[in-house]
Protein backbone atom coordinates (compact mmCIF):
# COMPACT_ATOMS: atom_id res chain seq x y z
CA UNK A 1 0.00 0.00 0.00
CA UNK A 2 1.41 3.38 -0.64
CA UNK A 3 -0.29 7.00 0.07
CA UNK A 4 0.75 9.24 -3.09
CA UNK A 5 0.34 12.97 -1.81
CA UNK A 6 -0.41 13.89 -5.54
CA UNK A 7 -0.41 13.62 -8.96
CA UNK A 8 3.44 14.74 -9.77
CA UNK A 9 4.64 12.19 -7.07
CA UNK A 10 3.03 9.55 -8.63
CA UNK A 11 3.84 10.42 -12.23
CA UNK A 12 7.59 10.64 -10.57
CA UNK A 13 7.61 7.10 -9.49
CA UNK A 14 5.83 6.12 -12.88
CA UNK A 15 9.05 7.74 -14.29
CA UNK A 16 11.20 5.66 -12.27
CA UNK A 17 9.61 2.71 -13.25
CA UNK A 18 10.00 3.74 -16.47
CA UNK A 19 6.26 3.25 -16.93
CA UNK A 20 6.12 7.40 -18.21
CA UNK A 21 6.74 8.31 -21.66
CA UNK A 22 7.72 12.22 -21.89
CA UNK A 23 6.62 13.87 -25.25
CA UNK A 24 10.11 16.31 -26.49
CA UNK A 25 8.19 17.32 -29.99
CA UNK A 26 5.61 20.06 -30.31
CA UNK A 27 2.27 19.06 -30.94
CA UNK A 28 -0.79 20.62 -31.55
CA UNK A 29 -4.36 20.11 -29.47
CA UNK A 30 -6.05 18.19 -32.39
CA UNK A 31 -5.53 15.40 -33.20
CA UNK A 32 -1.77 14.91 -32.12
CA UNK A 33 -2.58 15.04 -28.35
CA UNK A 34 -5.96 11.92 -28.74
CA UNK A 35 -4.31 10.35 -32.02
CA UNK A 36 -0.73 9.54 -29.01
CA UNK A 37 -2.81 8.47 -26.40
CA UNK A 38 -4.83 6.41 -28.71
CA UNK A 39 -2.18 4.83 -30.39
CA UNK A 40 -0.42 4.42 -26.40
CA UNK A 41 -3.25 1.84 -25.69
CA UNK A 42 -2.54 -0.16 -29.15
CA UNK A 43 1.29 -0.66 -28.98
CA UNK A 44 1.30 -3.58 -26.31
CA UNK A 45 -0.29 -4.29 -22.32
CA UNK A 46 2.36 -2.56 -20.46
CA UNK A 47 1.68 1.07 -21.74
CA UNK A 48 3.38 3.71 -19.68
CA UNK A 49 1.68 7.19 -19.29
CA UNK A 50 2.16 9.96 -21.55
CA UNK A 51 3.13 13.70 -20.76
CA UNK A 52 3.24 16.51 -22.86
CA UNK A 53 4.60 19.96 -21.94
CA UNK A 54 4.93 21.50 -25.40
CA UNK A 55 1.48 22.16 -27.20
CA UNK A 56 1.13 24.83 -29.78
CA UNK A 57 -0.05 27.97 -28.60
CA UNK A 58 0.08 27.35 -25.45
CA UNK A 59 2.88 29.38 -23.58
CA UNK A 60 3.20 26.96 -20.27
CA UNK A 61 0.60 23.72 -20.40
CA UNK A 62 1.45 20.26 -19.00
CA UNK A 63 -0.66 17.50 -19.51
CA UNK A 64 -0.55 14.00 -18.73
CA UNK A 65 -2.61 10.87 -20.22
CA UNK A 66 -3.24 7.09 -20.06
CA UNK A 67 -2.10 7.71 -16.06
CA UNK A 68 -4.28 4.40 -15.29
CA UNK A 69 -3.45 3.01 -18.72
CA UNK A 70 -2.12 -0.84 -17.97
CA UNK A 71 -2.25 -3.38 -15.26
CA UNK A 72 1.77 -2.04 -14.49
CA UNK A 73 -0.02 1.38 -13.98
CA UNK A 74 -2.99 0.50 -12.11
CA UNK A 75 -0.46 -2.08 -9.76
CA UNK A 76 1.48 0.87 -8.90
CA UNK A 77 -1.50 2.97 -8.30
CA UNK A 78 -2.32 0.62 -5.83
CA UNK A 79 1.10 0.41 -4.40
CA UNK A 80 1.71 -2.97 -5.72
CA UNK A 81 4.26 -4.58 -7.50
CA UNK A 82 4.24 -3.30 -11.25
CA UNK A 83 4.05 -7.39 -12.24
CA UNK A 84 1.04 -7.92 -10.18
CA UNK A 85 -1.34 -10.36 -11.97
CA UNK A 86 -4.92 -8.95 -12.69
CA UNK A 87 -6.28 -11.26 -10.13
CA UNK A 88 -3.92 -10.49 -7.33
CA UNK A 89 -5.03 -6.75 -8.41
CA UNK A 90 -8.45 -8.24 -7.92
CA UNK A 91 -7.81 -9.86 -4.51
CA UNK A 92 -5.95 -6.92 -3.11
CA UNK A 93 -8.70 -4.44 -3.77
CA UNK A 94 -11.32 -6.71 -2.67
CA UNK A 95 -9.62 -7.40 0.67
CA UNK A 96 -8.99 -3.74 1.28
CA UNK A 97 -12.51 -2.64 0.21
CA UNK A 98 -13.66 -4.46 3.26
CA UNK A 99 -11.81 -2.42 5.56
CA UNK A 100 -13.93 0.51 4.90
CA UNK A 101 -14.44 2.95 6.39
CA UNK A 102 -10.81 4.94 6.54
CA UNK A 103 -10.71 8.27 8.20
CA UNK A 104 -10.19 11.90 6.78
CA UNK A 105 -7.39 14.09 7.48
CA UNK A 106 -8.61 17.80 7.58
CA UNK A 107 -6.09 20.33 6.75
CA UNK A 108 -6.25 24.18 6.40
CA UNK A 109 -4.17 24.71 3.04
CA UNK A 110 -3.30 22.92 0.01
CA UNK A 111 -0.95 24.22 -3.04
CA UNK A 112 -4.16 24.15 -5.45
CA UNK A 113 -4.89 27.61 -3.81
CA UNK A 114 -1.32 29.16 -5.23
CA UNK A 115 -2.69 31.28 -7.54
CA UNK A 116 -7.27 32.36 -7.56
CA UNK A 117 -8.95 33.31 -10.74
CA UNK A 118 -12.37 34.75 -9.37
CA UNK A 119 -13.28 36.88 -12.11
CA UNK A 120 -13.57 36.78 -15.78
CA UNK A 121 -12.83 33.04 -15.73
CA UNK A 122 -12.01 31.54 -18.92
CA UNK A 123 -11.64 27.86 -18.96
CA UNK A 124 -10.99 27.86 -22.39
CA UNK A 125 -7.76 29.45 -21.60
CA UNK A 126 -7.62 28.48 -17.95
CA UNK A 127 -7.30 24.62 -19.26
CA UNK A 128 -5.38 22.78 -22.04
CA UNK A 129 -8.46 21.46 -23.05
CA UNK A 130 -8.30 20.07 -26.43
CA UNK A 131 -10.58 17.10 -28.33
CA UNK A 132 -10.68 13.57 -27.97
CA UNK A 133 -12.84 12.59 -30.63
CA UNK A 134 -13.92 13.92 -34.04
CA UNK A 135 -17.78 13.84 -33.44
CA UNK A 136 -17.31 14.87 -29.74
CA UNK A 137 -19.47 18.20 -29.73
CA UNK A 138 -16.74 19.97 -28.00
CA UNK A 139 -13.83 19.91 -24.82
CA UNK A 140 -15.12 18.13 -22.43
CA UNK A 141 -13.04 17.51 -19.09
CA UNK A 142 -13.00 13.41 -18.25
CA UNK A 143 -11.28 12.77 -15.70
CA UNK A 144 -12.25 15.37 -12.83
CA UNK A 145 -13.84 14.49 -9.67
CA UNK A 146 -17.21 16.03 -8.91
CA UNK A 147 -17.65 16.74 -5.42
CA UNK A 148 -21.34 17.59 -3.97
CA UNK A 149 -22.67 17.81 -0.83
CA UNK A 150 -26.69 17.05 -0.16
CA UNK A 151 -28.39 20.56 0.69
CA UNK A 152 -31.02 18.59 3.11
CA UNK A 153 -28.42 16.59 4.75
CA UNK A 154 -25.68 19.36 3.90
CA UNK A 155 -22.96 18.62 7.75
CA UNK A 156 -22.93 14.52 7.04
CA UNK A 157 -19.70 13.73 5.17
CA UNK A 158 -20.93 10.10 4.79
CA UNK A 159 -23.21 11.48 1.75
CA UNK A 160 -20.83 14.00 0.87
CA UNK A 161 -19.86 12.56 -3.29
CA UNK A 162 -16.91 12.52 -5.55
CA UNK A 163 -17.53 11.36 -8.71
CA UNK A 164 -16.82 11.46 -11.85
CA UNK A 165 -18.80 12.36 -14.60
CA UNK A 166 -17.74 14.15 -18.16
CA UNK A 167 -18.16 18.08 -18.11
CA UNK A 168 -18.28 19.53 -21.71
CA UNK A 169 -16.92 23.38 -21.79
CA UNK A 170 -20.09 25.14 -23.42
CA UNK A 171 -18.76 28.95 -22.32
CA UNK A 172 -16.25 30.27 -20.72
CA UNK A 173 -17.17 29.69 -17.22
CA UNK A 174 -19.66 27.09 -17.94
CA UNK A 175 -20.49 23.29 -17.99
CA UNK A 176 -22.40 20.57 -19.37
CA UNK A 177 -22.58 17.71 -16.55
CA UNK A 178 -23.85 13.99 -17.90
CA UNK A 179 -25.41 12.39 -15.29
CA UNK A 180 -28.48 9.97 -15.17
CA UNK A 181 -31.16 9.02 -12.48
CA UNK A 182 -29.12 6.55 -11.03
CA UNK A 183 -25.80 8.36 -9.71
CA UNK A 184 -25.41 9.33 -6.54
CA UNK A 185 -24.64 13.54 -7.22
CA UNK A 186 -28.30 12.93 -9.15
CA UNK A 187 -30.09 12.74 -5.72
CA UNK A 188 -28.68 15.91 -4.73
CA UNK A 189 -29.23 17.91 -7.83
CA UNK A 190 -32.98 16.39 -7.28
CA UNK A 191 -32.94 17.66 -4.04
CA UNK A 192 -31.33 21.18 -4.73
CA UNK A 193 -34.08 21.20 -7.35
CA UNK A 194 -36.90 20.58 -5.51
CA UNK A 195 -35.92 23.00 -2.96
CA UNK A 196 -35.41 25.76 -5.53
CA UNK A 197 -31.76 26.08 -5.13
CA UNK A 198 -28.67 26.44 -7.22
CA UNK A 199 -26.17 23.05 -6.15
CA UNK A 200 -22.74 24.00 -4.87
CA UNK A 201 -20.16 21.76 -6.51
CA UNK A 202 -16.35 21.90 -6.92
CA UNK A 203 -14.11 20.26 -9.56
CA UNK A 204 -11.22 18.68 -8.56
CA UNK A 205 -8.79 17.67 -11.86
CA UNK A 206 -5.43 16.59 -11.68
CA UNK A 207 -5.61 14.11 -8.61
CA UNK A 208 -3.47 11.11 -7.40
CA UNK A 209 -4.47 7.68 -8.50
CA UNK A 210 -6.37 6.30 -5.96
CA UNK A 211 -9.42 9.06 -5.75
CA UNK A 212 -9.81 8.76 -9.38
CA UNK A 213 -10.48 5.16 -9.29
CA UNK A 214 -12.50 5.97 -6.05
CA UNK A 215 -14.73 7.86 -8.01
CA UNK A 216 -15.34 5.78 -10.72
CA UNK A 217 -16.51 2.96 -7.82
CA UNK A 218 -20.05 2.64 -7.64
CA UNK A 219 -19.88 2.90 -3.47
CA UNK A 220 -23.34 3.23 -1.82
CA UNK A 221 -25.14 6.09 -1.35
CA UNK A 222 -23.96 7.01 2.20
CA UNK A 223 -20.29 5.62 1.14
CA UNK A 224 -17.62 8.75 1.17
CA UNK A 225 -15.28 8.07 -1.33
CA UNK A 226 -12.10 9.39 0.69
CA UNK A 227 -13.03 6.96 3.51
CA UNK A 228 -12.86 4.34 0.80
CA UNK A 229 -9.93 5.90 -0.68
CA UNK A 230 -8.37 5.92 2.62
CA UNK A 231 -7.95 2.22 3.31
CA UNK A 232 -6.91 1.50 -0.28
CA UNK A 233 -4.37 3.29 -0.23
CA UNK A 234 -3.09 2.83 3.99
CA UNK A 235 -3.23 6.21 5.33
CA UNK A 236 -6.05 8.60 6.25
CA UNK A 237 -7.17 11.17 3.13
CA UNK A 238 -6.20 14.62 3.51
CA UNK A 239 -8.38 16.85 2.07
CA UNK A 240 -8.99 21.15 2.63
CA UNK A 241 -12.34 22.23 2.86
CA UNK A 242 -13.43 25.24 -0.21
CA UNK A 243 -15.25 28.08 1.27
CA UNK A 244 -18.76 26.59 0.69
CA UNK A 245 -17.91 23.77 2.99
CA UNK A 246 -16.74 20.85 -0.01
CA UNK A 247 -14.10 18.99 0.56
CA UNK A 248 -11.12 18.32 -1.79
CA UNK A 249 -8.09 16.62 -2.07
CA UNK A 250 -5.25 18.48 -0.89
CA UNK A 251 -2.92 17.12 -3.71
CA UNK A 252 -5.55 18.45 -6.49
CA UNK A 253 -4.01 20.64 -9.63
CA UNK A 254 -7.07 22.49 -10.11
CA UNK A 255 -9.94 23.57 -8.40
CA UNK A 256 -13.32 25.09 -10.54
CA UNK A 257 -16.50 26.33 -7.90
CA UNK A 258 -19.49 26.80 -8.76
CA UNK A 259 -22.76 25.88 -9.21
CA UNK A 260 -25.21 23.47 -10.94
CA UNK A 261 -28.02 25.53 -12.09
CA UNK A 262 -31.76 25.19 -10.91
CA UNK A 263 -34.16 24.03 -13.57
CA UNK A 264 -31.64 23.84 -16.56
CA UNK A 265 -31.02 21.76 -19.18
CA UNK A 266 -29.14 22.36 -22.21
CA UNK A 267 -27.95 20.62 -25.14
CA UNK A 268 -24.87 18.39 -23.95
CA UNK A 269 -22.78 16.03 -26.77
CA UNK A 270 -22.35 13.72 -28.15
CA UNK A 271 -19.23 12.23 -26.56
CA UNK A 272 -17.34 9.50 -27.54
CA UNK A 273 -17.88 6.46 -24.73
CA UNK A 274 -16.68 3.86 -22.97
CA UNK A 275 -19.06 1.17 -25.37
CA UNK A 276 -17.34 2.56 -28.21
CA UNK A 277 -19.71 4.69 -30.03
CA UNK A 278 -20.96 8.57 -29.46
CA UNK A 279 -23.54 8.87 -26.77
CA UNK A 280 -25.49 11.30 -28.99
CA UNK A 281 -26.78 14.94 -27.77
CA UNK A 282 -29.12 15.01 -24.51
CA UNK A 283 -30.46 17.79 -22.80
CA UNK A 284 -28.27 17.98 -19.92
CA UNK A 285 -27.48 20.05 -16.31
CA UNK A 286 -25.16 22.97 -16.52
CA UNK A 287 -22.85 24.54 -13.73
CA UNK A 288 -21.94 27.89 -14.00
CA UNK A 289 -18.35 28.33 -12.23
CA UNK A 290 -17.51 31.20 -10.35
CA UNK A 291 -13.51 30.74 -9.05
CA UNK A 292 -10.79 28.30 -10.41
CA UNK A 293 -7.81 27.95 -8.20
CA UNK A 294 -4.47 25.82 -9.09
CA UNK A 295 -1.01 25.27 -8.56
CA UNK A 296 2.03 27.44 -10.11
CA UNK A 297 2.36 24.93 -13.28
CA UNK A 298 -0.34 22.61 -12.86
CA UNK A 299 -0.78 19.41 -14.49
CA UNK A 300 -3.92 18.48 -16.37
CA UNK A 301 -5.10 14.86 -16.84
CA UNK A 302 -7.24 13.23 -18.81
CA UNK A 303 -8.51 10.06 -20.17
CA UNK A 304 -9.17 8.78 -24.06
CA UNK A 305 -11.62 6.89 -24.34
CA UNK A 306 -11.60 4.96 -27.87
CA UNK A 307 -13.14 1.72 -29.06
CA UNK A 308 -11.94 -0.83 -25.86
CA UNK A 309 -9.30 -1.03 -24.23
CA UNK A 310 -8.38 2.39 -23.56
CA UNK A 311 -7.10 3.90 -20.30
CA UNK A 312 -11.08 3.89 -19.09
CA UNK A 313 -11.61 0.24 -19.15
CA UNK A 314 -8.57 0.07 -16.37
CA UNK A 315 -10.71 3.06 -14.44
CA UNK A 316 -13.52 0.42 -14.35
CA UNK A 317 -12.08 -3.10 -13.71
CA UNK A 318 -11.54 -3.55 -10.89
CA UNK A 319 -13.59 -0.69 -9.78
CA UNK A 320 -16.66 -2.44 -10.79
CA UNK A 321 -15.17 -6.59 -10.33
CA UNK A 322 -15.18 -5.54 -6.35
CA UNK A 323 -18.09 -4.29 -5.79
CA UNK A 324 -20.31 -7.17 -7.68
CA UNK A 325 -18.17 -9.89 -6.40
CA UNK A 326 -18.81 -8.85 -2.65
CA UNK A 327 -22.35 -8.31 -2.93
CA UNK A 328 -22.71 -11.72 -4.65
CA UNK A 329 -20.88 -13.34 -2.33
CA UNK A 330 -23.32 -12.17 0.72
CA UNK A 331 -25.57 -14.01 -0.71
CA UNK A 332 -23.79 -17.11 -1.94
CA UNK A 333 -19.81 -17.70 -0.27
CA UNK A 334 -19.58 -20.42 -3.06
CA UNK A 335 -17.69 -17.50 -5.56
CA UNK A 336 -14.37 -17.17 -6.11
CA UNK A 337 -13.76 -14.05 -8.40
CA UNK A 338 -15.62 -12.18 -10.40
CA UNK A 339 -14.09 -10.50 -13.27
CA UNK A 340 -16.12 -7.41 -14.88
CA UNK A 341 -13.53 -5.88 -16.75
CA UNK A 342 -15.08 -5.52 -20.19
CA UNK A 343 -16.91 -2.87 -21.46
CA UNK A 344 -17.98 -1.69 -17.86
CA UNK A 345 -19.41 -5.22 -17.13
CA UNK A 346 -21.48 -5.26 -19.91
CA UNK A 347 -19.74 -9.05 -19.99
CA UNK A 348 -19.38 -10.32 -16.47
CA UNK A 349 -17.23 -13.86 -15.75
CA UNK A 350 -18.14 -15.30 -12.38
CA UNK A 351 -16.28 -18.30 -11.09
CA UNK A 352 -17.65 -20.26 -7.98
CA UNK A 353 -17.95 -23.97 -6.57
CA UNK A 354 -21.01 -25.53 -7.07
CA UNK A 355 -23.05 -26.70 -4.64
CA UNK A 356 -25.78 -28.95 -6.13
CA UNK A 357 -26.97 -29.54 -9.94
CA UNK A 358 -28.55 -26.11 -11.49
CA UNK A 359 -26.96 -24.07 -8.72
CA UNK A 360 -24.41 -21.89 -11.27
CA UNK A 361 -27.75 -20.63 -13.16
CA UNK A 362 -28.67 -19.19 -9.86
CA UNK A 363 -25.16 -17.33 -9.50
CA UNK A 364 -26.05 -15.75 -12.63
CA UNK A 365 -29.00 -14.75 -11.51
CA UNK A 366 -27.65 -13.29 -8.70
CA UNK A 367 -25.36 -11.16 -10.93
CA UNK A 368 -28.12 -10.08 -12.82
CA UNK A 369 -29.69 -8.45 -9.51
CA UNK A 370 -26.77 -7.01 -7.96
CA UNK A 371 -26.46 -2.94 -8.26
CA UNK A 372 -24.15 -2.75 -11.28
CA UNK A 373 -26.40 -5.52 -12.97
CA UNK A 374 -29.21 -3.62 -13.13
CA UNK A 375 -27.53 -1.84 -14.99
CA UNK A 376 -24.69 -2.95 -16.93
CA UNK A 377 -24.63 -6.85 -16.71
CA UNK A 378 -25.96 -8.28 -19.85
CA UNK A 379 -24.42 -11.29 -20.76
CA UNK A 380 -23.51 -13.18 -17.56
CA UNK A 381 -20.60 -16.37 -18.34
CA UNK A 382 -20.77 -18.63 -15.19
CA UNK A 383 -17.47 -21.07 -14.79
CA UNK A 384 -16.07 -23.59 -12.10
CA UNK A 385 -13.95 -22.56 -9.25
CA UNK A 386 -11.05 -24.03 -11.29
CA UNK A 387 -11.38 -21.87 -14.17
CA UNK A 388 -9.63 -18.49 -13.49
CA UNK A 389 -11.90 -16.11 -14.87
CA UNK A 390 -9.40 -13.86 -15.40
CA UNK A 391 -7.71 -15.92 -17.75
CA UNK A 392 -10.01 -15.93 -20.99
CA UNK A 393 -7.95 -18.93 -22.71
CA UNK A 394 -9.58 -20.73 -19.66
CA UNK A 395 -12.58 -19.04 -19.67
CA UNK A 396 -13.07 -19.75 -23.73
CA UNK A 397 -12.04 -23.54 -22.69
CA UNK A 398 -15.12 -23.69 -20.32
CA UNK A 399 -17.17 -22.12 -23.21
CA UNK A 400 -16.02 -25.00 -25.61
CA UNK A 401 -16.13 -27.76 -23.63
CA UNK A 402 -18.57 -27.63 -20.76
CA UNK A 403 -21.51 -25.24 -22.45
CA UNK A 404 -24.54 -27.45 -24.37
CA UNK A 405 -26.45 -24.40 -25.62
CA UNK A 406 -29.40 -26.51 -25.09
CA UNK A 407 -29.66 -26.09 -21.75
CA UNK A 408 -27.19 -23.91 -20.68
CA UNK A 409 -28.24 -20.79 -21.95
CA UNK A 410 -30.73 -18.91 -19.99
CA UNK A 411 -31.88 -15.47 -21.44
CA UNK A 412 -34.52 -13.00 -19.79
CA UNK A 413 -36.12 -10.50 -22.41
CA UNK A 414 -36.89 -6.69 -21.80
CA UNK A 415 -34.79 -5.96 -18.64
CA UNK A 416 -33.53 -2.26 -17.65
CA UNK A 417 -30.43 -1.75 -19.02
CA UNK A 418 -27.84 0.92 -19.08
CA UNK A 419 -29.23 3.48 -22.22
CA UNK A 420 -25.22 3.62 -23.26
CA UNK A 421 -25.63 0.15 -24.68
CA UNK A 422 -25.97 0.57 -28.61
CA UNK A 423 -27.86 -2.95 -28.09
CA UNK A 424 -30.54 -1.68 -26.43
CA UNK A 425 -34.20 -2.48 -27.59
CA UNK A 426 -35.91 0.11 -26.69
CA UNK A 427 -33.24 2.42 -25.46
CA UNK A 428 -32.78 1.14 -22.11
CA UNK A 429 -34.33 -1.99 -22.07
CA UNK A 430 -32.57 -5.71 -23.19
CA UNK A 431 -32.64 -9.10 -23.26
CA UNK A 432 -29.90 -10.71 -21.04
CA UNK A 433 -28.02 -14.01 -21.23
CA UNK A 434 -26.55 -16.57 -18.52
CA UNK A 435 -24.07 -18.70 -20.09
CA UNK A 436 -23.62 -21.86 -17.58
CA UNK A 437 -20.10 -23.23 -18.71
CA UNK A 438 -20.04 -25.14 -15.52
CA UNK A 439 -19.49 -28.71 -15.28
CA UNK A 440 -22.96 -30.39 -14.93
CA UNK A 441 -22.76 -31.82 -11.72
CA UNK A 442 -25.99 -34.34 -10.00
CA UNK A 443 -28.60 -34.08 -10.38
CA UNK A 444 -28.08 -32.75 -13.42
CA UNK A 445 -26.89 -35.08 -15.41
CA UNK A 446 -26.22 -33.56 -19.07
CA UNK A 447 -23.12 -34.81 -20.87
CA UNK A 448 -20.60 -37.44 -20.66
CA UNK A 449 -17.54 -35.62 -18.97
CA UNK A 450 -15.80 -38.45 -17.30
CA UNK A 451 -12.66 -36.87 -15.35
CA UNK A 452 -11.03 -33.71 -16.43
CA UNK A 453 -7.28 -34.11 -17.51
CA UNK A 454 -4.58 -32.44 -13.90
CA UNK A 455 -1.11 -32.08 -14.74
CA UNK A 456 1.88 -34.59 -13.91
CA UNK A 457 3.73 -34.83 -10.91
CA UNK A 458 6.17 -32.49 -10.14
CA UNK A 459 4.81 -30.03 -12.47
CA UNK A 460 4.81 -27.33 -9.88
CA UNK A 461 8.01 -27.97 -9.22
CA UNK A 462 9.44 -27.65 -12.56
CA UNK A 463 7.78 -24.85 -13.33
CA UNK A 464 10.13 -22.80 -10.42
CA UNK A 465 12.58 -24.57 -11.98
CA UNK A 466 12.06 -23.57 -15.48
CA UNK A 467 11.32 -20.53 -14.79
CA UNK A 468 14.44 -19.84 -13.46
CA UNK A 469 16.68 -21.48 -16.35
CA UNK A 470 14.85 -19.73 -18.79
CA UNK A 471 15.33 -16.08 -16.84
CA UNK A 472 18.80 -17.32 -16.84
CA UNK A 473 19.68 -18.17 -20.57
CA UNK A 474 17.56 -14.26 -21.60
CA UNK A 475 19.85 -12.72 -19.48
CA UNK B 1 4.39 18.47 -36.91
CA UNK B 2 3.84 22.22 -36.92
CA UNK B 3 1.05 24.49 -36.81
CA UNK B 4 -0.48 24.75 -39.93
CA UNK B 5 -2.31 27.91 -41.84
CA UNK B 6 -4.25 30.80 -40.61
CA UNK B 7 -7.76 30.69 -41.70
CA UNK B 8 -10.00 32.95 -42.40
CA UNK B 9 -13.05 33.73 -39.90
CA UNK B 10 -16.06 31.39 -39.69
CA UNK B 11 -19.00 32.56 -40.25
CA UNK B 12 -21.27 29.62 -39.26
CA UNK B 13 -21.12 26.66 -36.68
CA UNK B 14 -19.58 24.14 -38.64
CA UNK B 15 -22.38 21.79 -37.06
CA UNK B 16 -25.64 23.41 -37.17
CA UNK B 17 -24.59 26.03 -39.68
CA UNK B 18 -26.20 28.82 -37.32
CA UNK B 19 -24.77 32.32 -37.40
CA UNK B 20 -24.63 32.21 -33.48
CA UNK B 21 -20.88 31.84 -33.08
CA UNK B 22 -18.35 34.19 -30.99
CA UNK B 23 -14.65 34.27 -30.13
CA UNK B 24 -14.16 32.66 -26.93
CA UNK B 25 -10.32 31.74 -26.37
CA UNK B 26 -7.27 32.63 -27.60
CA UNK B 27 -3.96 31.14 -27.52
CA UNK B 28 -1.26 32.59 -24.91
CA UNK B 29 1.07 32.31 -27.66
CA UNK B 30 -0.35 35.29 -29.43
CA UNK B 31 -1.54 34.25 -32.76
CA UNK B 32 -1.51 30.07 -32.76
CA UNK B 33 -4.94 29.70 -32.33
CA UNK B 34 -8.37 31.02 -31.52
CA UNK B 35 -11.64 28.97 -30.08
CA UNK B 36 -14.77 29.74 -31.66
CA UNK B 37 -17.91 28.48 -29.93
CA UNK B 38 -21.65 28.04 -31.04
CA UNK B 39 -24.45 29.37 -28.67
CA UNK B 40 -27.23 27.84 -30.65
CA UNK B 41 -26.19 24.10 -30.04
CA UNK B 42 -22.68 24.69 -28.19
CA UNK B 43 -20.47 23.32 -30.52
CA UNK B 44 -16.71 24.60 -30.05
CA UNK B 45 -13.83 24.64 -32.15
CA UNK B 46 -10.40 25.48 -32.72
CA UNK B 47 -9.11 27.07 -35.36
CA UNK B 48 -6.20 25.08 -35.94
CA UNK B 49 -8.34 21.38 -35.88
CA UNK B 50 -8.71 19.67 -38.95
CA UNK B 51 -10.83 20.44 -41.89
CA UNK B 52 -14.12 18.26 -40.79
CA UNK B 53 -14.11 19.91 -37.63
CA UNK B 54 -14.17 23.77 -38.83
CA UNK B 55 -15.37 23.80 -42.35
CA UNK B 56 -19.13 23.35 -42.60
CA UNK B 57 -19.06 22.30 -45.74
CA UNK B 58 -16.48 19.02 -44.73
CA UNK B 59 -18.31 19.09 -41.29
CA UNK B 60 -19.40 15.23 -41.07
CA UNK B 61 -23.04 14.36 -41.86
CA UNK B 62 -23.14 12.21 -39.16
CA UNK B 63 -22.33 14.27 -36.48
CA UNK B 64 -24.87 17.38 -38.02
CA UNK B 65 -27.53 19.04 -35.78
CA UNK B 66 -30.45 20.60 -36.80
CA UNK B 67 -31.19 23.72 -34.76
CA UNK B 68 -34.87 22.80 -34.75
CA UNK B 69 -34.06 19.40 -33.55
CA UNK B 70 -32.87 20.67 -30.22
CA UNK B 71 -35.78 21.22 -28.51
CA UNK B 72 -36.73 17.52 -28.92
CA UNK B 73 -33.57 16.01 -27.29
CA UNK B 74 -34.41 14.43 -24.44
CA UNK B 75 -34.69 15.90 -20.63
CA UNK B 76 -32.34 13.98 -18.29
CA UNK B 77 -32.75 13.74 -15.30
CA UNK B 78 -36.26 15.13 -15.77
CA UNK B 79 -36.84 18.59 -13.46
CA UNK B 80 -38.44 17.42 -10.31
CA UNK B 81 -41.45 19.70 -9.19
CA UNK B 82 -40.78 21.89 -6.70
CA UNK B 83 -41.12 21.59 -3.05
CA UNK B 84 -44.47 23.19 -1.46
CA UNK B 85 -42.82 26.31 0.51
CA UNK B 86 -43.22 26.56 4.32
ZN1 LIG C 1 -24.04 25.24 -33.69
Amino acid sequence: MRAYKDLREFLSVLEQERQLLRIHDQVLPEPDMAAAACALTQIGEESPAIYFDKIAGFSSARVAMNVHGSWCNHALALGMDKDASMRDQFFEFVRRFQLYPGTLERVENAPWQEVVVDKDVNLYELLPLFRLNRGDGGYFIDKACTISRDLDDWNNDDVENVGIYRLQVKGRNRLGIQTVPQHDIAIHMAHAEERGEDLPVAIALGNEPIITLMGATPLLYDQLEYKMAAVMQGAPYRVVKTAKGLDIPWGSEYVLEGRVLCGRRETEGPFGEFPGYYSGCHKYPVIEIDRVSHRKDPVYDAVYVGRPWTEIDFLQAMTTSAPIFLQIKSTFPEVVAVNALYTHGLVVVVSTKIRYGGFAKYVGLRVLTTTHGLGYAKIVIVVDENVDPFDLKQVMWAMSVKVNPAGDIVTIPNLAENLLDPACSPGGIATKMIIDATTPVAPDVRGDYGEELDRPLGTDQWQTKLSGLVKEMRK
Amino acid sequence: MTVTSVRVAPTACPRCRSATLGVVGKSSVAGVWTIFSCSTCFYAWRSTEPEENVDPEKYPAAFRLRPEDLARLKVVPPVPRRRPSL
